[in-house]
């Protein structure tokens, strides 16, 4: 029983950084592409550049989570640069909330 | 019993965590990836195998005109895409030689398919007369989408081993940084080493196109990966308009007048086209309300010698042929996307930068065969009894060779199964693609039961086979063997029997050479294999 | 014509640029070659591959240049060192 639990302990930081990096990396891929309509170019552009960029960002943050020296700093450097991604995509998306349309 | 602590990262260091991340992500997405970049290869000349896969249709000399073309299709498409409020129409190139069309179906219901297509002769604008084949464009939708699954599963499944793939990359980036001072150097058949050398030989002289081809590849369906930006920022439909208008030239179609008007002369419409773009330069037509007052013809510019895919047409008003619009640029950000997008497509260079597209893309379709072989070998020799692998290994093994061997064998007999299947035969096109998968499947089934290198062997022999036979079989059920097509300078026939006759070739020798590999699993040979691990990690 | 010259350019570059290196000088010469001598192997390789960059955006313009361009070092590279290694086999087999 304590050996399985052990088997689970082991395993627990490998298992943190692959869904870190499979669904962390996404989410922040389309974080900075909400983030990208920031920017100060009209919002079809705005809109294909986050695109693009996001795939970047996805593999970045692959590489981070397996190179950060822990599972704790890989998951913290996630949370970290998510930081002005969001502040960046919840203020282009309160500022096309506010030009007109419903919001998701 | 102490429970012990589990090794920190930081022990194994850096880039041994790259290592397993880059054995994890490669197994997991390889055998996908084999499959989707062999397709990939092969679909750089997709119009010439739908060429050869309708050997009814004759040699083309001289591409038809494409404004009399477009004339006589419109017309055909008047009377068998009557009521629909969409019609396109690819117009013939030097590549292709019949004119592939779709059109909105008429009076949908939701449960019935949105759209209707055919494919035309341009010299009559009737329905071509050949046998019902998907042609080379199976190939080429596999390639991204695969199929029996929905296309938008099939994507996504692509769009994941893409992103593998990229990670891949750039994690082997990383990691070779000694790679520029290795780049020249390469041990001959010396077991697993030479196999890592040859994986990494083909791996570091494609980097640019392999890292190109990846993202591209992302690029071309990030609409459907990433939407997120668009739903933020694109809440109304003339938004989204906008959007679309930067991306694509298949404008929906308008309001209805509800007024009748005939359609007025496209082949005027493309004759303008031709004056500004060239007489062979004009891609597609694109007609929307027909027969209303309110029709629409766009007429969409060619793609070669342009290296984007970005939107370029005239905007007609259907009823009276007047030229409403001319677009022939987006935004930056837009044309950005459309130059990743043709990147990735190939489509705008000639024939020699083609063969070079194809080169290196065979060259990444051979790095992910070695990355996939190099796993097997590497893990084997790691095992405990290298001669009786546990279960999950030996399936591992098998699942390597259905997918390599396996798969040329599976293309080869798509290709077999278009020239043996009746031309009568209801559902063709569907069972040349059954027997793909079919044929697929039983290369699987015999690599199960067979020891693991007689399948690698026997299975690459019967490739060898097969390829070597088709321009054989084409000879014996068809008009156009090889000597008659050097001949009439039909160089797409002859030059894909020469093709087939290569690709025989390159499969006897790994043949030839897996039989004279003979893999030596003794207490030295495995100290050795341990060193020479150590010796990579270092 | 000038997409083959360019590539022979290419592969020309990638020899100099391989003959430089020490291993392949004790390959090819049987030991190293001057100090002076490889310098100026490496500058004659360098200055193929930017000869071979300029011929084919001249020729074609950039876009359709350097994706041509891409090419070409690829397969050169490819070329020299399916040579190289066809060489080593050669020697090791006597």
């Amino acid at each position: 029983m304590s050996a399985g639990f052990e088997r689970l302990r082991r395993a627990a930081p490998v298992t943190a950084r692959i869904v870190g990096a499979v669904f962390g990396g996404y989410a922040l891929g389309a974080l900075a592409s909400v983030a990208a309509l920031a920017l100060p170019i009209s919002a079809p552009q705005a809109v294909i550049t986050g695109m693009l960029a996001s795939f970047v960002v996805y593999a970045c943050a692959v590489i981070w989570m397996f190179l950060a020296r822990s599972a704790r700093r890989a998951w913290a450097g996630l949370l970290i640069a998510a930081a002005p991604l969001a502040l960046a995509a919840w203020s282009a998306a309160s500022a096309a909330s506010a030009a007109g349309g419903l919001l998701p | 019993m102490k429970p012990t602590r589990n090794a920190k990262p930081q022990g194994r260091g850096v880039r041994q965590s790259m290592s397993d991340l880059h054995t994890w992500a490669g197994l997991l997405a390889g055998w996908l990836l084999y499959a989707m970049f062999l397709t990939g290869t092969v679909s750089y000349f997709k119009d010439e195998i739908s060429q050869w896969m309708r050997p009814e249709i004759a040699h083309q000399r001289v591409t038809p005109d494409p404004a009399a073309v477009a004339q006589r299709v419109t017309d055909t498409l008047g009377t068998v895409a009557a009521g629909s409020s969409e019609w396109f129409m690819q117009l013939p190139t030097t590549r292709s030689n019949v004119v592939d069309s779709f059109w909105r179906t008429p009076d949908w219901q939701p449960g019935k398919r949105a759209f209707q297509d055919a494919t035309f002769d341009p010299s009559t604008g009737a329905k071509v007369v050949a046998r019902d084949t998907l042609g080379g464009e199976f190939f080429y939708r596999f390639h991204f989408q695969f199929y029996y699954v929905s296309p938008i599963w099939g994507r996504w499944l692509a769009g994941l081993c893409a992103m593998f793939m990229l990670v891949a990359i750039i994690r082997g980036v990383i990691t070779h940084k000694k790679i520029f001072v290795d780049f020249f150097t390469f041990r001959w058949g010396k077991g697993q080493r030479s196999w890592l050398d040859a994986h990494n030989a083909l791996s570091v002289f494609g980097l640019p196109f392999h890292l190109m081809i990846t993202y591209t590849g992302l690029v071309t369906l990030m609409m459907m990966y990433m939407p997120w930006g668009a739903h933020v920022a694109l809440t109304t439909p003339a938004q989204q308009q906008a959007l679309d208008r930067q991306v694509s030239a298949f404008l929906p179609p308008g309001e209805r007048a509800g007024v009748k008007a005939p359609l007025a002369p496209v082949d005027a419409m493309v004759r303008e086209a031709q004056a500004r773009w060239g007489r062979d330069n004009v891609a597609s037509v694109l007609v929307t309300n027909p027969g209303d007052t309110q029709a629409r013809v766009v007429v969409s510019r060619g793609v070669s010698a342009r290296v984007s895919t970005s939107p370029e047409y005239l905007l007609f008003d259907g009823a009276s042929g007047k030229l409403l619009d001319v677009k022939d640029r987006v935004g930056a950000a837009a044309q950005t996307r459309g130059v990743l997008y043709a990147l990735h497509m190939g489509r705008f260079g000639d024939l020699p930068l083609r063969w070079l597209y194809f080169i290196v893309s065979l060259a990444g379709t051979a790095m992910v065969g070695t990355g996939l072989v190099m796993w097997t070998v590497k893990r084997r020799q790691k095992l405990p009894d290298p001669e009786r692998p546990h279960f999950g290994f030996r399936v591992v093994e098998r699942l390597n060779i259905a997918s390599i061997a396996g798969l040329s064998i599976a293309m080869t007999s798509f290709l077999w199964g278009n020239r043996l299947l009746p031309a009568s035969l209801a559902g063709r096109a569907d069972t040349e693609i059954r027997i793909y998968f079919v044929v697929w499947l039983a290369t699987l089934l015999y690599a199960l039961a067979r020891p693991a290198r007689r399948a690698w062997i026997e299975l690459l022999w019967l490739a060898a086979a097969l390829l070597a036979l088709l321009p054989v079989l084409n000879a014996l059920t068809t008009q156009r063997p090889f000597w008659r097509s050097v001949a009439d300078g039909d160089w797409v026939f002859a030059g894909f029997d020469l093709m087939m006759w290569a690709l025989a070739a390159l499969h006897a020798a790994l043949a030839v050479r897996s039989a004279r590999h003979r893999p030596r699993a003794n207490a030295a040979d495995r100290r050795r294999a341990v060193a020479l691990r150590h010796q990579e990690d270092a | 014509m000038m997409r083959l010259v360019a590539l022979l350019l290419c592969v020309f570059a990638f020899a100099c640029l391989a003959m430089a290196m020490a291993r392949h000088q004790d390959t090819v010469f049987g030991g190293p070659l001057s100090v002076t001598r490889t310098r100026g192997l490496r500058v004659a390789g360098w200055g193929a591959l930017l000869g071979a960059l300029w011929l084919l955006v001249a020729d074609q313009g950039w876009a359709l240049g350097l994706v041509y361009y891409s090419g070409c070092t690829s397969v050169a590279a490819g070329i020299v060192y399916g040579a190289l290694v066809g060489w080593e086999r050669r020697l090791a087999a006597r």
